[in-house]
Protein backbone atom coordinates (compact mmCIF):
# COMPACT_ATOMS: atom_id res chain seq x y z
CA UNK A 1 0.00 0.00 0.00
CA UNK A 2 2.76 2.42 0.78
CA UNK A 3 4.61 4.23 -1.93
CA UNK A 4 7.77 2.26 -1.21
CA UNK A 5 6.04 -1.04 -1.35
CA UNK A 6 4.50 -0.14 -4.64
CA UNK A 7 7.82 0.77 -6.16
CA UNK A 8 9.42 -2.44 -4.98
CA UNK A 9 6.79 -4.60 -6.55
CA UNK A 10 6.81 -2.85 -9.88
CA UNK A 11 7.84 -5.97 -11.80
CA UNK A 12 5.02 -7.96 -10.24
CA UNK A 13 1.43 -7.51 -11.29
CA UNK A 14 -0.10 -4.43 -9.69
CA UNK A 15 -2.28 -5.23 -6.69
CA UNK A 16 -5.72 -5.43 -8.13
CA UNK A 17 -7.89 -2.53 -7.16
CA UNK A 18 -10.81 -1.94 -9.43
CA UNK A 19 -11.14 1.84 -9.43
CA UNK A 20 -14.04 1.81 -11.82
CA UNK A 21 -16.02 -0.69 -9.74
CA UNK A 22 -15.17 1.42 -6.71
CA UNK A 23 -16.68 4.55 -8.28
CA UNK A 24 -19.75 2.62 -9.38
CA UNK A 25 -20.22 1.40 -5.80
CA UNK A 26 -19.81 4.97 -4.51
CA UNK A 27 -22.46 6.10 -6.98
CA UNK A 28 -24.75 3.44 -5.52
CA UNK A 29 -24.16 4.91 -2.08
CA UNK A 30 -21.91 2.14 -0.75
CA UNK A 31 -19.72 3.95 1.73
CA UNK A 32 -17.45 0.92 2.12
CA UNK A 33 -16.20 1.56 -1.41
CA UNK A 34 -15.02 5.00 -0.40
CA UNK A 35 -13.32 3.51 2.67
CA UNK A 36 -11.48 1.11 0.38
CA UNK A 37 -10.45 3.91 -1.94
CA UNK A 38 -9.18 5.89 1.03
CA UNK A 39 -7.09 2.94 2.17
CA UNK A 40 -5.76 2.50 -1.34
CA UNK A 41 -4.98 6.06 -2.41
CA UNK A 42 -5.28 8.61 0.40
CA UNK A 43 -1.52 8.79 0.99
CA UNK A 44 -0.73 9.32 -2.67
CA UNK A 45 -3.56 11.82 -3.11
CA UNK A 46 -2.40 13.69 -0.02
CA UNK A 47 1.14 13.67 -1.46
CA UNK A 48 -0.11 15.28 -4.66
CA UNK A 49 -2.17 17.87 -2.76
CA UNK A 50 0.59 18.65 -0.27
CA UNK A 51 3.11 19.28 -3.00
CA UNK A 52 0.82 21.85 -4.60
CA UNK A 53 -0.67 23.33 -1.42
CA UNK A 54 2.71 23.46 0.36
CA UNK A 55 0.95 23.11 3.69
CA UNK A 56 -0.11 19.92 5.47
CA UNK A 57 -3.32 21.26 6.98
CA UNK A 58 -4.49 22.79 3.71
CA UNK A 59 -3.55 19.57 1.89
CA UNK A 60 -5.75 17.58 4.28
CA UNK A 61 -8.59 20.04 3.71
CA UNK A 62 -8.21 19.48 0.00
CA UNK A 63 -8.19 15.69 0.30
CA UNK A 64 -11.22 15.87 2.60
CA UNK A 65 -13.07 17.91 0.01
CA UNK A 66 -11.83 15.64 -2.76
CA UNK A 67 -13.25 12.54 -1.09
CA UNK A 68 -16.59 14.28 -0.56
CA UNK A 69 -16.57 15.31 -4.19
CA UNK A 70 -15.61 11.81 -5.35
CA UNK A 71 -18.54 10.50 -3.33
CA UNK A 72 -20.97 13.07 -4.66
CA UNK A 73 -19.82 12.95 -8.25
CA UNK A 74 -18.95 9.28 -8.67
CA UNK A 75 -22.06 8.83 -10.81
CA UNK A 76 -20.73 11.40 -13.28
CA UNK A 77 -17.56 9.41 -13.98
CA UNK A 78 -17.48 8.43 -17.65
CA UNK A 79 -15.11 5.55 -18.46
CA UNK A 80 -15.14 6.66 -22.08
CA UNK A 81 -13.20 9.76 -21.09
CA UNK A 82 -10.35 8.17 -19.20
CA UNK A 83 -9.38 5.85 -16.38
CA UNK A 84 -11.16 5.89 -13.04
CA UNK A 85 -7.86 6.30 -11.21
CA UNK A 86 -6.98 9.22 -13.47
CA UNK A 87 -10.36 10.80 -12.75
CA UNK A 88 -9.71 10.58 -9.00
CA UNK A 89 -6.24 12.07 -9.24
CA UNK A 90 -7.24 14.80 -11.68
CA UNK A 91 -10.18 15.80 -9.52
CA UNK A 92 -7.96 16.09 -6.44
CA UNK A 93 -5.15 17.86 -8.24
CA UNK A 94 -7.46 20.45 -9.79
CA UNK A 95 -9.04 21.10 -6.39
CA UNK A 96 -5.56 21.77 -5.04
CA UNK A 97 -4.71 24.04 -7.98
CA UNK A 98 -8.00 25.89 -7.66
CA UNK A 99 -7.47 26.36 -3.93
CA UNK A 100 -4.05 27.85 -4.57
CA UNK A 101 -5.18 30.07 -7.44
CA UNK A 102 -8.25 31.24 -5.52
CA UNK A 103 -6.07 32.29 -2.58
CA UNK A 104 -4.04 34.35 -4.95
CA UNK A 105 -7.11 35.93 -6.45
CA UNK A 106 -8.10 37.26 -3.07
CA UNK A 107 -4.76 38.93 -2.63
CA UNK A 108 -4.08 40.19 -6.09
CA UNK A 109 -6.43 42.39 -8.00
CA UNK A 110 -4.50 42.62 -11.21
CA UNK A 111 -3.26 39.64 -13.12
CA UNK A 112 -0.08 41.56 -13.84
CA UNK A 113 0.82 41.79 -10.21
CA UNK A 114 1.53 38.07 -10.25
CA UNK A 115 5.21 38.90 -10.23
CA UNK A 116 4.84 40.66 -6.93
CA UNK A 117 3.81 37.44 -5.22
CA UNK A 118 6.93 35.49 -4.55
CA UNK A 119 6.63 33.33 -1.47
CA UNK A 120 9.44 31.18 -2.80
CA UNK A 121 11.85 31.74 0.06
CA UNK A 122 9.83 29.29 2.12
CA UNK A 123 9.86 26.70 -0.61
CA UNK A 124 13.46 26.48 -1.62
CA UNK A 125 14.42 23.97 1.01
CA UNK A 126 11.76 21.55 -0.05
CA UNK A 127 12.58 21.86 -3.71
CA UNK A 128 16.12 20.68 -3.43
CA UNK A 129 14.76 17.16 -3.39
CA UNK A 130 13.36 17.71 -6.88
CA UNK A 131 15.64 16.09 -9.37
CA UNK A 132 13.88 15.52 -12.67
CA UNK A 133 16.47 12.93 -13.68
CA UNK A 134 15.37 10.55 -10.96
CA UNK A 135 12.15 9.38 -12.44
CA UNK A 136 10.10 6.79 -10.62
CA UNK A 137 10.42 3.23 -11.83
CA UNK A 138 8.18 2.25 -14.65
CA UNK A 139 8.11 2.64 -18.37
CA UNK A 140 5.59 5.45 -18.66
CA UNK A 141 5.91 7.12 -21.99
CA UNK A 142 5.90 10.60 -20.52
CA UNK A 143 9.34 10.06 -18.99
CA UNK A 144 10.91 9.07 -22.27
CA UNK A 145 9.41 12.15 -23.88
CA UNK A 146 10.53 14.42 -21.04
CA UNK A 147 14.07 13.09 -21.45
CA UNK A 148 14.07 14.51 -24.95
CA UNK A 149 13.46 18.02 -23.65
CA UNK A 150 16.21 20.41 -22.68
CA UNK A 151 16.71 20.08 -18.86
CA UNK A 152 15.52 23.60 -18.08
CA UNK A 153 12.34 23.08 -20.10
CA UNK A 154 11.83 19.72 -18.44
CA UNK A 155 12.06 21.47 -15.07
CA UNK A 156 9.38 23.92 -16.14
CA UNK A 157 6.96 21.06 -16.86
CA UNK A 158 7.73 19.23 -13.62
CA UNK A 159 7.56 22.36 -11.46
CA UNK A 160 4.25 23.33 -13.03
CA UNK A 161 2.60 19.93 -12.84
CA UNK A 162 3.99 18.51 -9.62
CA UNK A 163 4.63 21.68 -7.60
CA UNK A 164 1.75 23.69 -8.98
CA UNK A 165 4.06 26.60 -9.72
CA UNK A 166 2.79 29.57 -11.67
CA UNK A 167 4.73 30.90 -14.65
CA UNK A 168 6.13 33.62 -12.41
CA UNK A 169 7.24 31.18 -9.73
CA UNK A 170 9.02 29.04 -12.29
CA UNK A 171 10.70 32.12 -13.75
CA UNK A 172 11.85 33.06 -10.28
CA UNK A 173 12.99 29.55 -9.45
CA UNK A 174 14.96 29.11 -12.66
CA UNK A 175 16.11 32.72 -12.71
CA UNK A 176 14.80 33.06 -16.24
CA UNK A 177 12.66 35.85 -17.75
CA UNK A 178 8.93 35.27 -17.47
CA UNK A 179 8.37 35.53 -21.22
CA UNK A 180 11.01 32.88 -21.85
CA UNK A 181 9.40 30.52 -19.36
CA UNK A 182 6.00 30.99 -20.96
CA UNK A 183 7.44 30.26 -24.41
CA UNK A 184 9.36 27.22 -23.13
CA UNK A 185 6.26 25.75 -21.58
CA UNK A 186 4.18 26.33 -24.69
CA UNK A 187 6.78 24.66 -26.89
CA UNK A 188 7.44 21.86 -24.42
CA UNK A 189 3.74 20.99 -24.31
CA UNK A 190 3.70 20.95 -28.06
CA UNK A 191 6.78 18.70 -28.14
CA UNK A 192 5.24 16.35 -25.56
CA UNK A 193 2.09 16.08 -27.60
CA UNK A 194 4.11 15.24 -30.70
CA UNK A 195 6.13 12.67 -28.79
CA UNK A 196 3.22 11.02 -27.02
CA UNK A 197 0.55 11.32 -29.65
CA UNK B 1 -21.19 30.55 -23.73
CA UNK B 2 -20.09 34.16 -23.61
CA UNK B 3 -18.04 35.69 -26.38
CA UNK B 4 -15.08 33.40 -26.16
CA UNK B 5 -11.86 34.33 -27.89
CA UNK B 6 -11.31 32.44 -31.11
CA UNK B 7 -9.39 29.48 -29.78
CA UNK B 8 -11.58 27.15 -31.72
CA UNK B 9 -8.51 26.32 -33.80
CA UNK B 10 -7.67 22.74 -32.72
CA UNK B 11 -4.02 23.61 -32.04
CA UNK B 12 -4.97 26.58 -29.85
CA UNK B 13 -7.59 24.52 -28.09
CA UNK B 14 -5.06 21.82 -27.41
CA UNK B 15 -2.48 24.32 -26.14
CA UNK B 16 -5.05 25.85 -23.79
CA UNK B 17 -6.08 22.41 -22.54
CA UNK B 18 -2.42 21.53 -21.99
CA UNK B 19 -1.75 24.65 -19.93
CA UNK B 20 -4.91 24.01 -17.90
CA UNK B 21 -3.91 20.46 -17.04
CA UNK B 22 -0.30 21.46 -16.46
CA UNK B 23 -1.58 24.09 -14.00
CA UNK B 24 -0.15 27.26 -15.51
CA UNK B 25 -3.42 29.08 -16.09
CA UNK B 26 -4.29 31.69 -13.48
CA UNK B 27 -7.44 31.50 -11.36
CA UNK B 28 -9.62 33.49 -13.75
CA UNK B 29 -8.46 31.54 -16.78
CA UNK B 30 -8.99 28.26 -14.95
CA UNK B 31 -12.50 29.20 -13.99
CA UNK B 32 -13.34 30.43 -17.48
CA UNK B 33 -12.09 27.17 -18.97
CA UNK B 34 -13.93 25.02 -16.44
CA UNK B 35 -17.13 26.81 -17.33
CA UNK B 36 -16.59 26.07 -21.01
CA UNK B 37 -15.88 22.37 -20.53
CA UNK B 38 -19.48 21.13 -20.21
CA UNK B 39 -20.43 22.92 -23.43
CA UNK B 40 -17.39 22.19 -25.57
CA UNK B 41 -16.76 18.50 -26.18
CA UNK B 42 -13.62 19.20 -28.25
CA UNK B 43 -12.08 21.16 -25.40
CA UNK B 44 -13.12 18.49 -22.91
CA UNK B 45 -11.59 15.80 -25.11
CA UNK B 46 -8.34 17.78 -25.36
CA UNK B 47 -8.28 18.16 -21.56
CA UNK B 48 -8.93 14.44 -21.12
CA UNK B 49 -6.03 13.58 -23.43
CA UNK B 50 -3.69 15.88 -21.48
CA UNK B 51 -4.84 14.41 -18.18
CA UNK B 52 -3.97 10.94 -19.45
CA UNK B 53 -0.59 12.06 -20.83
CA UNK B 54 0.59 13.82 -17.68
CA UNK B 55 -1.03 11.58 -15.06
CA UNK B 56 2.13 9.47 -14.41
CA UNK B 57 3.91 12.65 -13.21
CA UNK B 58 1.83 12.43 -10.04
CA UNK B 59 4.18 9.63 -9.00
CA UNK B 60 6.87 12.29 -8.52
CA UNK B 61 5.03 13.67 -5.50
CA UNK B 62 6.07 11.59 -2.48
CA UNK B 63 3.14 9.89 -0.79
CA UNK B 64 2.21 11.35 2.54
CA UNK B 65 0.41 9.44 5.27
CA UNK B 66 -2.73 11.35 6.28
CA UNK B 67 -3.22 12.21 9.94
CA UNK B 68 -5.53 9.95 11.92
CA UNK B 69 -8.06 12.74 12.00
CA UNK B 70 -8.65 12.85 8.27
CA UNK B 71 -10.85 9.82 7.67
CA UNK B 72 -13.11 10.46 10.70
CA UNK B 73 -13.54 13.98 9.39
CA UNK B 74 -14.51 12.72 5.93
CA UNK B 75 -16.89 10.26 7.54
CA UNK B 76 -18.54 12.99 9.60
CA UNK B 77 -19.06 15.08 6.48
CA UNK B 78 -20.51 12.08 4.65
CA UNK B 79 -22.88 11.40 7.52
CA UNK B 80 -23.92 15.02 7.52
CA UNK B 81 -24.85 14.65 3.88
CA UNK B 82 -27.12 11.73 4.69
CA UNK B 83 -30.69 12.59 5.49
CA UNK B 84 -31.92 10.59 8.52
CA UNK B 85 -34.07 8.09 6.61
CA UNK B 86 -31.85 6.80 3.82
CA UNK B 87 -33.76 6.08 0.65
CA UNK B 88 -33.53 2.65 -0.91
CA UNK B 89 -32.57 4.10 -4.27
CA UNK B 90 -29.29 5.95 -3.88
CA UNK B 91 -29.63 7.49 -7.29
CA UNK B 92 -32.58 9.58 -6.19
CA UNK B 93 -30.78 11.31 -3.34
CA UNK B 94 -30.85 14.98 -3.97
CA UNK B 95 -27.16 15.53 -3.65
CA UNK B 96 -26.50 13.24 -6.57
CA UNK B 97 -27.72 16.16 -8.60
CA UNK B 98 -24.78 18.23 -7.39
CA UNK B 99 -22.67 17.51 -10.46
CA UNK B 100 -25.38 19.13 -12.49
CA UNK B 101 -25.16 22.24 -10.37
CA UNK B 102 -21.55 22.89 -11.08
CA UNK B 103 -21.10 25.93 -13.19
CA UNK B 104 -24.78 26.58 -13.48
CA UNK B 105 -26.23 30.01 -12.98
CA UNK B 106 -28.70 30.73 -10.24
CA UNK B 107 -31.51 30.19 -12.71
CA UNK B 108 -30.05 26.84 -13.66
CA UNK B 109 -29.93 25.90 -10.01
CA UNK B 110 -33.62 26.53 -9.60
CA UNK B 111 -34.31 24.27 -12.57
CA UNK B 112 -32.14 21.56 -11.05
CA UNK B 113 -34.04 21.72 -7.81
CA UNK B 114 -37.28 21.38 -9.70
CA UNK B 115 -35.88 18.24 -11.29
CA UNK B 116 -34.89 16.95 -7.88
CA UNK B 117 -38.42 17.49 -6.65
CA UNK B 118 -39.76 15.50 -9.58
CA UNK B 119 -37.44 12.63 -8.70
CA UNK B 120 -38.54 12.54 -5.09
CA UNK B 121 -42.18 12.48 -5.89
CA UNK B 122 -41.60 8.98 -7.25
CA UNK B 123 -40.27 7.74 -3.89
CA UNK B 124 -42.68 8.89 -1.20
CA UNK B 125 -40.99 6.93 1.63
CA UNK B 126 -38.07 9.36 1.80
CA UNK B 127 -38.13 12.42 3.99
CA UNK B 128 -36.10 14.87 1.94
CA UNK B 129 -35.10 18.28 3.23
CA UNK B 130 -37.93 20.76 3.15
CA UNK B 131 -35.68 23.64 2.15
CA UNK B 132 -32.37 23.78 0.37
CA UNK B 133 -30.05 26.73 -0.09
CA UNK B 134 -27.07 26.59 -2.41
CA UNK B 135 -24.53 29.20 -1.39
CA UNK B 136 -22.47 30.26 -4.37
CA UNK B 137 -19.50 32.59 -4.75
CA UNK B 138 -20.94 35.88 -6.06
CA UNK B 139 -18.56 36.20 -9.00
CA UNK B 140 -18.10 32.68 -10.26
CA UNK B 141 -21.42 31.20 -9.11
CA UNK B 142 -19.40 28.22 -7.92
CA UNK B 143 -21.32 26.37 -5.22
CA UNK B 144 -19.37 26.45 -1.96
CA UNK B 145 -21.86 25.38 0.69
CA UNK B 146 -25.28 23.83 0.88
CA UNK B 147 -27.84 24.43 3.59
CA UNK B 148 -30.50 21.82 4.10
CA UNK B 149 -33.41 22.02 6.48
CA UNK B 150 -35.72 19.15 7.29
CA UNK B 151 -38.08 21.50 9.06
CA UNK B 152 -38.37 25.26 9.39
CA UNK B 153 -36.64 25.47 12.79
CA UNK B 154 -33.29 23.78 12.11
CA UNK B 155 -30.74 24.17 9.38
CA UNK B 156 -27.57 22.34 8.54
CA UNK B 157 -24.69 24.05 6.75
CA UNK B 158 -22.53 21.68 4.70
CA UNK B 159 -19.27 22.67 2.98
CA UNK B 160 -18.69 21.54 -0.61
CA UNK B 161 -15.29 23.04 -1.29
CA UNK B 162 -12.20 24.49 0.30
CA UNK B 163 -13.15 27.94 1.52
CA UNK B 164 -9.97 29.96 1.81
CA UNK B 165 -9.96 32.37 4.72
CA UNK B 166 -6.94 34.56 5.52
CA UNK B 167 -5.54 33.76 8.98
CA UNK B 168 -6.60 37.10 10.44
CA UNK B 169 -10.18 36.78 9.17
CA UNK B 170 -13.21 34.65 9.90
CA UNK B 171 -16.30 33.60 7.97
CA UNK B 172 -19.51 34.89 9.50
CA UNK B 173 -22.86 33.35 8.65
CA UNK B 174 -25.89 35.62 8.18
CA UNK B 175 -29.53 35.33 7.27
CA UNK B 176 -32.24 37.78 6.39
CA UNK B 177 -35.92 37.18 5.72
CA UNK B 178 -37.73 39.26 3.11
CA UNK B 179 -39.43 41.53 5.62
CA UNK B 180 -36.69 41.75 8.21
CA UNK B 181 -35.01 45.06 8.95
CA UNK B 182 -31.53 43.65 8.41
CA UNK B 183 -29.40 40.53 8.41
CA UNK B 184 -28.99 38.54 11.64
CA UNK B 185 -25.74 36.79 12.50
CA UNK B 186 -25.81 33.02 12.89
CA UNK B 187 -22.24 32.99 14.19
CA UNK B 188 -18.80 32.19 12.88
CA UNK B 189 -18.15 29.25 10.56
CA UNK B 190 -14.87 27.43 10.09
CA UNK B 191 -13.96 26.41 6.51
CA UNK B 192 -14.85 22.76 6.04
CA UNK B 193 -17.05 22.71 9.13
CA UNK B 194 -20.47 21.08 9.10
CA UNK B 195 -22.77 23.11 11.28
CA UNK B 196 -26.22 22.31 12.67
CA UNK B 197 -28.10 25.32 13.91
CA UNK B 198 -31.48 25.81 15.58
CA UNK B 199 -33.34 28.87 14.32
CA UNK B 200 -35.25 29.14 17.60
CA UNK B 201 -34.53 32.83 18.08
CA UNK B 202 -35.72 33.62 14.59
CA UNK B 203 -38.91 33.41 12.57
CA UNK B 204 -39.34 30.00 10.85
CA UNK B 205 -37.37 29.50 7.67
CA UNK B 206 -39.18 30.81 4.62
CA UNK B 207 -38.78 30.61 0.87
CA UNK B 208 -36.38 33.17 -0.57
CA UNK B 209 -34.81 33.79 2.83
CA UNK B 210 -31.31 35.09 2.21
CA UNK B 211 -28.20 33.36 3.57
CA UNK B 212 -24.66 34.57 3.16
CA UNK B 213 -21.13 34.10 4.44
CA UNK B 214 -19.03 37.24 4.73
CA UNK B 215 -15.39 37.78 5.54
CA UNK B 216 -15.09 39.52 8.90
CA UNK B 217 -12.51 40.12 11.62
CA UNK B 218 -11.35 37.10 13.66
CA UNK B 219 -14.15 37.60 16.22
CA UNK B 220 -16.81 38.42 13.68
CA UNK B 221 -18.36 41.72 12.75
CA UNK B 222 -18.12 44.28 15.54
CA UNK B 223 -21.17 46.20 14.36
CA UNK B 224 -23.64 43.31 14.40
CA UNK B 225 -24.12 43.74 10.66
CA UNK B 226 -22.07 42.32 7.79
CA UNK B 227 -19.14 44.60 7.00
CA UNK B 228 -16.82 42.47 4.89
CA UNK B 229 -17.09 41.11 1.34
CA UNK B 230 -19.66 38.41 0.62
CA UNK B 231 -17.95 35.07 0.01
CA UNK B 232 -21.03 32.92 -0.60
CA UNK B 233 -24.67 33.80 -0.99
CA UNK B 234 -27.96 32.06 -1.74
CA UNK B 235 -31.68 32.00 -1.08
CA UNK B 236 -33.82 29.28 0.43
CA UNK B 237 -35.80 27.17 -2.00
CA UNK B 238 -38.73 25.07 -0.83
CA UNK B 239 -38.34 21.64 -2.35
CA UNK B 240 -41.74 20.06 -1.90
Amino acid sequence: MSHLQRRNTVTLPEPIFDYEACLLACARGEQQALVALYAQESARLLGVAKRIARDSALAEDIVHDAFIKIWLRASSFDPGRGSARGWIFSLTRHMALNAMRETRLEIQVSENSELALQPLATLDGRLQTQDPLHWPDGCERIYGCLEQLDPARRSCIVHAYVDGYTHAEIANKLDTPLGTVKAWIKRSLSALRECMG
Amino acid sequence: MTSTPDNSDPADLDALAGEYVLGTLNGLQRRALEQRLPHEPDLQAAVDRWEARLLPLNDLAPAQQPSERLWPRIERSLNALNVPAPPTQASTRWWNLLPLWRGLTAAGLAATLALGTALWSATPAISPPAYVVVLVAPQSQTPGWVIQANDREHIQLIPLGVAQVPSDKALEFWTKGDDWAGPVSLGLVKPGQVLSLPLDRLPPLASDQLFELTLEGPNGSTTGKPTGPIQFIGRAVKVI
